[in-house]
């Protein structure tokens, strides 16, 4: 199967019309409110980029300061993977598909129950998503609960990057760690020049607290990753009802405000700089005011930041693949089902979450990753949509075939039914009841699990060559990151 | 009267709480009589509601906000006549973490059931928690913490209460999206609560 890019796009749910009147929104918003930046370095550069900054932290946005913005963000960001894959081509409506999230339980393979997790969960995830052809990319999905805080952002991205050669991404906890991160990255991509211009990994950073709030600490993890030159993706995860309007168009305007002044403060760090649009918004359960990512509010609300990406040109980060059940069971199904093709077809460029995903963002499953490699999958295969062509349209064989005939036998059944006309999914049962029966009369999950199990046991691949291998250890002292 | 207060802190209309509390007080009525009898009923009713699933959390929240309306005129006559709240409690999310929507929320449901909360806000360090409980001699400690990387800092807060000896004098509740009951066992907290309407239970049981 082919990796992406697909393009999608095909579905919009806001109309244009619309779509203007939340940006202008949005940028009035900016201009009358504006956002709470704290204080020193944020005023300065805000102010530098020519923003209207009050002594008490509060910073308003002219349009034309967004607007030089936007005119300096890249359009297309490339985010490079190692072993020959081609780099994910962020922008315009290409779809990419990949984990997310930093859960705090994994679910074991072998007893179910939920536990912490540890750092040889997070190295079995890359590995089991190294071999899942519709996952593209791996931001890393677990925190590693047995490796110190200090060592966890260098084991974290040294433990994705030697376990899978698909894009990794991951967090940096302050500017120090950041900084190590990319000089690791800079050893694996064996140059700093290679590494900026290749980019193996990026950044996420939750760089806003929302509303209208900017967090302080990861702020400062933004400056230095920004200033690398290294991609990274603005996350701000509003909540409609708790911190955003509890209406979705409300929440939109406020998040794409958000996003915007993002967007002003990254290109006033580096010129250039290359970042997602990243809002990973949701609607509250209003009993718990939990995040109900699985809900289908939130799936809408991912569109409309899709649409509101696009029409600013700047590569998005989407999310899909949230659930709110606790196991992979029929609610996990039909929420990731609806919120992963919906998404696709609004034409998210990076939408992370989409595999493996339980409990909104708090657990991760083994076999859940082999069920949303299939999902993705289905979604994928629906944005190819249905090639038209006098080879597809086969009006000879048709004639050859004739009333009454079968096509089981023609020479063209036999050379379409290997090919990207037909997505068949690992999981799925289709065979008759009998069959089934014989076969253990086992569902998804268990054919899911067994998947998993096979991948993990494979002999793993070498994703960090040995002389880099012995120059990262001489720089980094990996004592608590062994797997 | 006692009928009109419930029914407006039912609806959460803070404005008329407030005034129909100030008219029962011209009546004559006992601020005892208006809390027993229409705002403590009222708050009961609000919980069942929410307990059934027939109250979501901002209508709840409105109704706990009218109560506090009222609560603002009838507290300085309570305490003149001795009656005491429920109980003490001093809130706070811990050092490193700006998020406070969570805590703001238990913080909220704790006065709407009528503990007297101080509320520290966010980042708060461990000395500004010991002082606190130093000052205001709360029954609960209540921290939040949303990362897994700040929740690190409740057991900072647990030690420095045992330096300053006040562990003994407090219990200590926490909260927050990454915190489990098995991490409260293991930092040595009193108590853990998934929620803001169980954290209200929680803190009745411990006040």
């Amino acid at each position: 199967m082919a990796l992406g890019p697909l393009l999608g796009g095909k579905v919009r749910l806001v109309s244009d019309e619309d779509i203007l009147m939340i940006d202008r929104t949005a940028r009035s918003i900016l201009a009358e409110t504006g956002i709470d930046a704290g204080g020193e370095p944020f005023l300065e550069i805000f102010a530098a980029a020519g923003a209207d900054v009050q002594g008490n932290g509060r910073v308003r946005f002219p349009g034309r300061v967004i607007d030089d913005a936007i005119e300096r963000t890249p359009k297309r960001v490339l985010l490079h993977s190692r072993g020959g894959t081609p780099p994910l081509d962020l922008g315009g409506q290409r779809v990419h598909l990949g984990t997310g999230g930093a859960a705090i339980r994994v679910l074991d393979l072998e007893d179910g129950c939920a536990r912490d997790p540890k750092l040889a969960d997070l190295a079995d995830i890359a590995w089991l998503v190294e071999n899942l052809d519709n996952i593209h990319f791996f931001l890393r999905p677990v925190v590693a609960r047995d490796v110190p805080p200090d060592s966890l952002d260098v084991c974290t991205f040294y433990t994705c990057l030697a376990n899978t050669g698909k894009h990794v991404m991951g967090s940096a906890a302050s500017p120090k760690t950041a900084k190590d991160v990319i000089d690791l990255a800079v050893l694996v991509a064996r140059g700093r020049e290679s590494l900026t211009e290749n980019p193996i990994i990026s950044f996420i950073t939750s760089w806003m607290i929302s509303p209208l709030t900017l967090d302080t600490g990861t702020s400062k993890v933004l400056m230095t990753v920004a200033e690398a030159g290294i991609p990274v993706a603005l996350s701000s995860a509003p909540v409609a009802g708790s911190t955003a309007p509890a209406t979705l168009s409300g929440l939109l305007a406020q998040a794409h405000a958000e996003q915007l002044s993002g967007i002003v403060f990254a290109q006033a760090i580096r010129r250039g700089a290359p970042v997602l649009y990243g809002t990973v918004p949701a609607v509250a359960d209003f009993h718990t005011m939990g995040y109900a990512g699985g809900a289908i509010e939130s799936a809408l609300l991912n569109a409309g930041c899709a649409q509101l990406a696009h029409s600013i040109g700047v590569p998005v980060y989407s999310d899909a693949g949230l659930t709110d059940s606790k196991v992979p069971d029929i609610q996990a199904g039909y929420e990731k089902g609806m919120n992963i093709l919906l998404i696709a077809l609004a034409g998210g460029n990076y939408i992370h979450h989409s595999a493996g995903m339980l409990e909104s963002m708090l657990t991760v499953a083994y076999e859940q990753c082999v069920i949303d490699n299939d999902i993705n999958g289905m979604a994928l295969r629906a944005l190819r949509g249905i090639t038209v062509s006098p080879e597809t349209l086969a009006e000879e064989v048709i004639a050859s075939v004739g009333p009454g005939g079968n096509y089981l036998t023609q020479q063209h059944t036999l050379a379409h039914i290997r090919t990207d006309e037909y997505f068949v999914p690992a999981t799925a049962d289709r065979q008759g009841r009998v069959a089934w029966e014989t076969a253990g009369s086992i569902d998804a999950r268990e054919r899911a699990k067994a998947i998993a199990r096979e991948i993990l046991q494979r002999s793993r691949g070498e994703f960090i060559p040995s002389d880099v291998e012995r120059q990262i250890r001489n720089r980094f002292d990996l004592a608590n990151c062994e797997a | 009267m006692i009928d009109a207060i419930k029914e407006a802190v039912l609806t959460g209309d803070r404005d008329k709480v407030v005034e129909l509390t100030a008219a029962a007080l011209e009546q004559g009525m006992q601020p005892k009589e208006i809390l027993d009898q229409a705002l403590t009923p009222a708050m009961d009713i609000v919980g069942e509601e929410y307990e059934r699933g027939d109250r979501y959390v901002p209508e709840m929240l409105i109704s706990a906000e009218a109560m506090k309306g009222a609560m603002a005129r009838l507290k300085p006559l309570l305490a003149a006549i001795g009656v005491e709240p429920r109980g003490r409690i001093v809130i706070g999310t811990v050092e490193g973490d700006l998020h406070d929507i969570g805590k703001d929320l238990v913080a909220m449901m704790l006065e709407g059931a009528g503990f007297e909360v101080t509320d520290l806000g966010v980042e708060v360090t461990a000395e500004a928690f010991v002082q606190a409980v130093r000052e205001r001699n709360p029954g609960v400690l209540a921290m939040s913490a949303l990362l897994t990387t700040t929740m690190t800092n409740m057991p900072v807060v647990i030690n420095a209460l045992k330096e300053a000896e006040l562990r003994e004098k407090v219990k200590v509740i926490i909260g927050g999206a990454p915190v489990t009951q098995t991490y409260a066992d293991q930092i040595g907290a009193d108590g853990y609560a998934p929620d803001a309407a169980s954290a209200v239970k929680l803190a009745a049981t411990l006040a």
